[in-house]
C-alpha cells in the first residue's frame, strides 16, 4: 500500500517570539515493514538551516532555530510510504509470556538487549502494582504472549472511553486509570505500563492512520491527527504493534513515523520559545491511500 | 599541646605509639617552635583572611542565609612521598577505567553484550542519556576531569568512596585553602617542602586548547554555573577568574546554527569550550529536561555537530552510580588487563541474586545507599533503625532490589582540628582530583580538599553538613619550585583593550549595582541631614524638614517617615535605619551585597570587601540617634570609598559605563525629587531649607566659596541643577549620561541616533536651555518653570533605562528583568 501524508502543525503566539529551537519528530522512519520513499519538512518562517540527526532509536530528527521574529511558525511535512503487509503469528503460537520474560532478562543478543531496555519505567510510564494487577487477569502462566497481549487490547478498548479534551499531554497514566478516559496517546502508555509491570518489553509508537478507510469499512479513531499505539516483543516472531484505542492487530493501516520508551522520547515538534507568552496550536494530518490495488503491496521491502 | 586520637582507627598524624608519622616530623616540629598562642593568632589571621576574601560556602536553608563563610582548620593533612605515589598511580588508573566504561556504555555497549556489566544499570538509570549516545565510529572523549572521595581504614588503607565524574566541585576551595594556609603558616610549609598545585591547573589550561573542536590559538572558554545560590557558587566565580574563563549563567548562551555564542555588549561571541558546572540532565532545555532554566536549548546539537566542547561530556554522571564499585576490579581485567590499584570500599549491588542474599544476612553492618540518584538520597545505616522500619526496608529491599546498594562502613581515619584553641580529633575524608591530558594520560593533582566530621564520633563527613575543611600537603624530597599560571617571559602576548565581550547579563548586573550603591547614598545623606537636625529643636521648629521627609518618604515603606512635627520621626528613622526588615536601606543593602556576589568575578578584592562592609554598617545592638549618625558617617566614608575605586581602579571598559550609566540615573532622579519637594512651593524664609538642601547634596564649601555671603534661592538651583561642573547637580549626571550612551557599541558618528541616546539628549537639553531666573520665579507660591523642568526630567529618566534594557542587556528581544524596584 502507497500513503501520502501531510502534517501540518501551526502555533500562534499572543506576544512576538524573537527565538525558538526545535526538535521534530516529524519525517516517517523505515522499519521491515514500511520504506519511506519521499519527505520534506516546510517550516515558516523559513530556518536558515535544518540540521538532520538520528536519535538513540533509529529514528530520523530535524533541529533548526527560527532566529528572526515572529507570531506565527508553521510546520508542514509532507511524506510518500510504501507500507507492505504484515505477516503476523497466529497469536496462540506465539511463546508464553512467562518464557519470555525470563528470556528478555537473561539474553545479551543485541535485539534482546534493546528489547530488554524497553522493560523499564520511562519519563510518562512508572511502572505501578495497579497496572501489574489489570493486566493480570489477562496473563495466566504459560499463556501464549500475543493472545493474552490482544486481550489485555481489547479490554482497555472495552474500559477506556475515548473522549478527546479529557486529558492532556501531561496528564499522569495514574489519572487515566482511575478515569479510564483519555485518548490514543493515553492508552498506548496504559498498555505500556501494563506490559512492562510484568516484565514484558514493550514501547511506544508514533504515527498516522489512513484518514479514508478502504470501501466498506469503518473509519478508524484518531485519524484525523497523529496517533499512537503499542509495539510488544515476541521473541522470535520479533516486535509486534497492537492498536488500543481501535483493539485491533497494525498491519497495512497504520503508518509508523518513529517509536520509543514513551511520547517524550518521540513527541512530534519539541521547542524552546523565547518571548510568545499564550500559544495555540492546530494539528491537521491528513493520510491518503494513492494505491490501493492489492497486487503491489506485496513489494519486498527489505528491513 | 595535648591531643588526643580516636581509638581504634588509624589516627593520619600519630602512630599507634604515639610518635608523629615521618611525613609530619617537620610540620609538629615547626608548629612547636611557633607555640600556642602564636599559633592562636595565626588561625585567626586565617579566618579573617578567608571572611575578608569572601570565601563562602552556601547551604541550603542555613538561618545564616545565603552565605556561610567558608571554614578552613589550620592543620593540615600531610602525606609522605611515597604514600602518594600510590594513590596517584591509583586514580589515574581509575579515571582511565571510568573513561572506557563511558565511552563502552554510550557506544557499543561491549560491557552489556559480555555480561559484565548487568544491563540494569544503564537502563533503569535515569542518568544514562540516552541523547548523548554517539555512534560506535565516534570517538569522543567523556571525562576530562575527575574526582574521588577516599578514606582510610584503620589498617592504613586508603579506600574510593564514591566517584565524582559529571562537574566534580572543590577544587576553587583547595586553591583558596592553600593561599590562605601558606600564608599564615608559612615557616611550617616552607619546612614541609609541599609539592605545588599550579602545575595541574596548568594542565587544565592546557585542556580548554585540545577539547576545543577548531584549532584556535586561545580557545573562548565558558564556566557555566547555576547561578549564586548554588551552595559552590564562590568557587565558580573563583575558578572562573584563575582559568581566564567568562563565568556565565544558562540565559547568557544562546545556540546559532549549532554554534554556542556567549551574549555580550558588542553582540554574539563563540565558545569553543564549555566548563560546566550544572548537572547533566539540567544543561539543555531543548533535548533534556524541558523544565530546566540552567541550561543553553540546543547544547547538545552543538556537541553533535563538534562545534563545542564540554567539559565533562554530557552524560558523564552515568558512572557515579555507587552499583559500578561492584563491578570495577573485573571491568579493570577486561579493559585495562591489569589488576584495580585502589580499592573501593566493599559494595553489594541488591541486583545481583547474591549479593542480596549476602545483604539481608548482614544488614545490621551495612550502609544502604540507592542505586541511581532520586529524591531518596541519605544513606541508611541499616543497624541503627527501629525495629518497625528495618522491617520496612528489608521488604523494600525484596520488592525492588535494582535499586539498592549495600556498602560496608569505614572507620575513617583521624586528625586533629583546631577548636577554640584545643585540638579535637575528628574523622576525616579526602577528596582528590586529576585531570586528562590530551595524550590520554592522567594528571593527579599533588593535593586536595580534606573535609573533618562535625563531631568526634560523626561519621559524616560533608561540607553541606557542616564541619570544616583542611588544606593537603604532599611532600617532596626535593624543595619545590614555585610555578605560577602567568606566562613566562618572553613569550609573545598579544595586547588586548576595549571589553565589549563582557555578557550583557553583567552588565546588567552592573548597572544596576551602580543604581542601588546610589540610592544607598541618596538616602544615606538624606538621613543623615535629618539626623544632624533632629538633636537639640523642639517640634515646633522642625518645619523645615519637611522637604526632606518627603523625598525620603519616597524611597521608604508606607507610614514609617512620619512628618517633621510629629514625635514619631525620630522612632521613624531609627525604624528605618536598623529596624524595618523590608525599609529602603536594609533591602537595598542587600540587594547590592547580592549583586556584588554574582559579580564576584569582576570586582577586585578590595571593592568586594568596601561592598560587604557597607552592607554590615548596619548590624549594630542599641540602636540610638547617636548611633545612627556614626553609622550614617562610617556609610559615606565606605560610599566614597566605593567612589574612589570605581574612579581610580576600574579600567573604563563597557562594563564601568554601566555601573556609571546606573549611578547618574539614580542620582540624578533622587535630586530632582529632592529639589522638587524643597523648591517648587516657595516658602516665607528659606535659609534653613537652602542650607539642608546644600549639606545633603555636599555642595556647601563650593557654595560659599563661589557666594560667600546669604543663601540665594536663584544660585542654589543653578549650583544643584544645572551646573554641569558639580558631580553633585542634575545637570552633571545628565552630561555624564548623554557621553556614556554615546560610547556604547552600536553607537556611531553619522548614523541617526538611537531612543537612548535621543532621550539622554532631550534630558540634557531641556535642562541646558532653561533659564535660571525663570526657573526661580515664583508665581501664586509656586516656581511653575522649575516644577514643569523637574517634572518633565524625572519621568524621562526611567526611559533611558528601559531603552538601554532593551538594546544592550536583552539579546533577541528577551527582557529578562524590566523593573526591579
Amino acid at each position: 500500500m502507497r500513503y501520502r501524508v501531510i502534517h501540518r502543525t501551526v502555533y500562534e503566539y499572543s506576544e512576538m517570539v524573537s527565538v525558538c529551537h526545535n526538535e521534530t519528530h516529524l519525517e516517517p522512519r523505515n522499519s521491515s515493514h514500511q520504506r519511506c520513499l519521499e519527505t520534506s519538512l516546510d517550516v515558516r518562517p523559513v530556518p536558515p538551516t535544518l540540521t538532520p540527526e538520528t536519535d538513540y532509536f533509529g529514528n530520523p530528527i530535524e533541529f533548526f532555530t527560527l532566529q528572526e521574529p515572529h507570531y506565527q511558525m508553521e510546520v508542514v511535512a509532507r511524506s510518500e510510504l510504501e507500507i507492505a503487509e504484515r505477516t503476523l503469528p497466529a497469536p496462540e503460537e506465539t511463546d508464553p509470556w512467562d518464557a519470555l520474560r525470563t528470556h528478555v532478562r537473561r539474553e545479551r543478543s543485541v535485539e534482546a538487549l534493546s528489547a530488554y531496555e524497553m522493560c523499564f519505567a520511562s519519563p510518562s510510564v512508572p511502572l505501578l502494582p495497579s497496572f501489574a494487577e489489570y493486566a493480570r487477569s489477562s496473563f495466566d502462566l504459560g499463556r501464549p504472549l500475543l493472545d493474552a497481549a490482544l486481550e489485555l487490547t481489547e479490554r482497555i478498548h472495552h474500559d477506556f472511553a475515548f473522549r478527546p479534551g479529557a486529558t492532556s499531554v501531561s496528564t499522569p497514566i495514574e489519572e487515566v486509570m482511575r478515569t479510564r478516559t483519555g485518548v490514543c496517546q493515553d492508552f498506548a502508555h496504559v498498555q505500556i505500563s501494563c506490559l512492562r509491570s510484568l516484565g514484558l518489553p514493550a514501547r511506544y509508537v508514533s504515527g498516522y492512520i489512513r484518514t479514508t478507510p478502504p470501501k466498506g469499512q469503518p473509519r478508524l479513531v484518531g485519524a484525523d491527527a497523529s496517533h499512537a499505539w503499542v509495539s510488544v516483543w515476541c521473541g522470535a516472531a520479533g516486535w509486534i504493534d497492537l492498536d488500543p484505542t481501535n483493539d485491533l492487530l497494525v498491519s497495512d493501516q497504520h503508518v509508523t513515523v518513529a517509536w520509543g520508551r514513551d511520547y517524550s522520547d518521540v513527541a512530534p515538534i519539541r521547542g524552546v520559545v523565547h518571548g510568545g507568552r499564550d500559544h495555540t496550536v492546530q494539528v491537521g494530518v491528513d493520510v491518503e491511500a494513492i494505491r490501493d490495488d492489492p497486487t503491489t503491496s506485496k513489494v519486498t521491502l527489505g528491513s | 599541646m595535648a591531643y588526643e586520637p580516636v581509638p581504634g582507627v588509624y589516627d593520619e598524624i600519630f602512630d599507634p605509639a604515639g610518635q608523629p608519622r615521618p611525613a609530619w616530623a617537620s610540620l609538629v616540629e615547626s608548629l612547636e617552635g611557633l607555640g600556642a598562642e602564636e599559633l592562636a593568632r595565626r588561625c585567626e589571621s586565617a579566618q579573617r583572611m578567608l571572611r575578608e576574601n569572601g570565601v563562602s560556602y552556601n547551604v541550603y536553608d542555613d538561618p545564616r542565609g545565603l552565605h556561610r563563610p567558608w571554614e578552613l582548620d589550620p592543620f593540615p593533612i600531610v602525606l609522605g612521598e611515597v604514600e602518594w605515589s600510590v594513590l596517584h598511580d591509583g586514580l589515574a588508573q581509575r579515571a582511565e577505567l571510568l573513561e572506557l566504561i563511558l565511552a563502552d556504555l554510550y557506544g557499543p555497549r561491549r560491557l552489556l553484550r559480555e555480561g559484565l556489566l548487568p544491563p540494569e544499570l544503564v537502563f533503569a538509570n535515569p542518568t544514562y542519556l540516552r541523547e548523548c549516545a554517539v555512534d560506535p565510529s565516534v570517538k569522543r572523549r567523556w571525562l576530562h576531569l575527575y574526582a574521588a572521595d577516599l578514606g582510610r581504614s584503620p589498617d592504613g588503607e586508603w579506600w574510593v568512596l564514591a566517584d565524582r565524574t559529571q562537574a566534580p566541585s572543590g577544587m576553587g576551595y583547595v586553591l583558596e585553602n592553600r593561599i590562605v594556609l601558606s600564608r599564615s603558616l608559612p615557616e611550617p610549609f616552607r619546612a614541609s617542602h609541599v609539592q605545588r598545585l599550579a602545575h595541574f591547573f596548568r594542565c587544565l589550561q592546557d585542556a580548554f586548547h585540545w577539547v576545543a573542536p577548531r584549532p584556535v590559538e586561545e580557545p573562548r572558554v565558558a564556566l557555566l554555573t547555576p547561578g549564586p545560590w548554588n551552595e559552590t557558587y564562590f568557587e565558580h566565580a573563583y575558578l572562573a577568574r584563575y582559568l581566564g574563563a567568562t563565568l556565565v549563567e544558562g540565559a547568557d548562551l544562546t545556540v546559532r546554527e549549532s554554534v554556542l555564542y556567549l551574549k555580550t555588549l558588542g553582540g554574539l561571541e563563540r565558545i569553543d569550550v564549555l566548563l560546566r558546572r550544572v548537572d547533566d540532565e539540567f544543561c539543555d532545555p531543548l533535548s533534556l529536561r524541558s523544565d530546566s532554566t540552567l541550561g543553553v536549548a540546543g547544547l547538545l546539537h552543538c556537541v553533535r555537530a563538534n562545534q563545542v566542547g564540554v567539559m565533562n561530556a554530557l552524560g558523564s554522571g552515568l558512572v557515579e552510580s555507587p552499583a559500578l564499585l561492584a563491578f570495577l576490579p573485573a571491568l579493570s581485567q577486561v579493559l585495562l588487563n591489569s589488576e584495580l590499584k585502589l580499592p573501593s570500599v566493599a559494595t553489594w549491588w541488591c541486583g545481583e541474586p547474591s549479593a542480596l542474599a549476602y545483604v539481608l544476612d548482614h544488614l545490621d553492618s551495612l550502609v544502604l545507599k540507592p542505586t541511581f540518584p532520586g529524591p531518596q538520597r541519605e544513606p541508611v545505616f541499616a543497624g541503627s533503625l527501629s525495629k518497625a522500619r528495618r522491617a520496612k526496608l528489608v521488604e523494600q529491599l525484596r520488592a525492588d532490589p535494582v535499586a539498592y546498594v549495600a556498602q560496608e562502613r569505614v572507620s575513617l581515619s583521624s586528625a586533629p582540628v583546631w577548636n577554640d584553641g584545643r585540638l579535637e580529633a575528628r574523622h576525616v575524608g579526602l577528596r582528590t582530583y586529576a585531570v586528562a591530558r590530551a595524550n590520554e594520560t592522567w594528571e593527579v593533582m599533588p593535593g586536595g580538599l580534606a573535609r573533618a566530621g562535625i563531631a568526634r564520633d560523626s561519621l559524616v563527613v560533608s561540607m553541606q553538613r557542616g564541619g570544616c575543611s583542611k588544606d593537603v600537603w604532599i611532600r617532596t624530597a626535593e624543595p619545590p619550585h614555585d610555578l605560577s599560571l602567568l606566562r613566562p617571559a618572553g613569550s609573545a602576548v598579544e595586547l588586548k583593550r576595549g571589553g565589549t565581550e563582557l555578557p550583557s547579563r553583567v552588565a546588567d548586573d552592573l548597572f544596576w549595582l551602580g543604581r542601588y550603591v546610589e540610592r544607598v547614598e541618596g538616602i544615606t545623606r538624606m538621613l543623615r541631614t535629618i539626623v544632624s537636625q533632629l538633636s537639640g529643636r523642639e517640634l515646633g521648629e522642625r518645619s523645615d524638614l519637611e522637604p526632606l521627609c518627603a523625598a525620603l518618604e519616597e524611597q521608604a515603606p508606607p507610614g514609617i517617615v512620619q512628618g517633621p512635627g510629629t514625635s514619631g520621626l525620630e522612632a521613624g528613622v531609627l525604624e528605618l535605619l536598623f529596624e524595618s526588615p523590608d525599609g529602603a536601606l536594609r533591602t537595598t543593602l542587600r540587594t547590592v551585597h547580592q549583586l556584588a556576589f554574582s559579580l564576584r568575578d569582576q570586582l577586585s578584592l578590595d571593592t568586594w570587601r568596601v561592598l560587604s562592609e557597607l552592607s554590615q554598617t548596619l548590624d549594630i545592638p542599641y540602636p540610638s540617634l547617636v548611633s545612627a549618625r556614626i553609622a550614617l558617617n562610617r556609610m559615606i566614608l565606605q560610599l566614597s570609598a566605593w567612589s574612589g575605586l570605581a574612579v581610580e581602579s576600574m579600567t573604563r571598559t563597557l562594563g564601568w559605563r554601566f555601573a556609571e550609566m546606573g549611578q547618574r540615573v539614580e542620582r540624578a532622579s533622587y535630586m530632582t525629587s529632592l529639589l522638587s519637594h524643597a523648591l517648587v512651593l516657595s516658602a516665607p524664609t528659606e535659609t534653613t531649607r537652602l542650607q539642608m538642601l546644600l549639606d545633603t547634596a555636599e555642595s556647601v564649601i563650593t557654595y560659599r566659596r563661589r557666594y560667600r555671603g546669604e543663601l540665594q534661592v536663584e544660585a542654589v538651583i543653578d549650583l544643584l541643577l544645572n551646573d554641569e561642573t558639580n558631580p553633585r547637580s542634575v545637570g552633571f549626571q545628565l552630561r555624564a549620561l548623554y557621553d556614556h550612551v554615546r560610547h556604547l557599541p552600536g553607537s556611531t558618528d553619522g548614523a541617526p541616533p538611537r531612543i537612548e541616546e535621543r532621550i539622554a539628549l532631550s534630558l540634557l537639553a531641556r535642562l541646558r536651555l532653561a533659564d535660571v531666573h525663570e526657573l526661580s520665579r515664583v508665581e501664586a507660591g509656586k516656581r511653575l518653570a522649575l516644577e514643569d523642568v523637574l517634572a518633565r526630567t524625572s519621568e524621562e529618566l526611567p526611559a533611558v533605562s528601559d531603552a538601554l534594557s532593551r538594546s544592550y542587556l536583552s539579546h533577541s528581544g528577551e527582557v529578562r528583568r524590566t523593573e526591579r524596584f
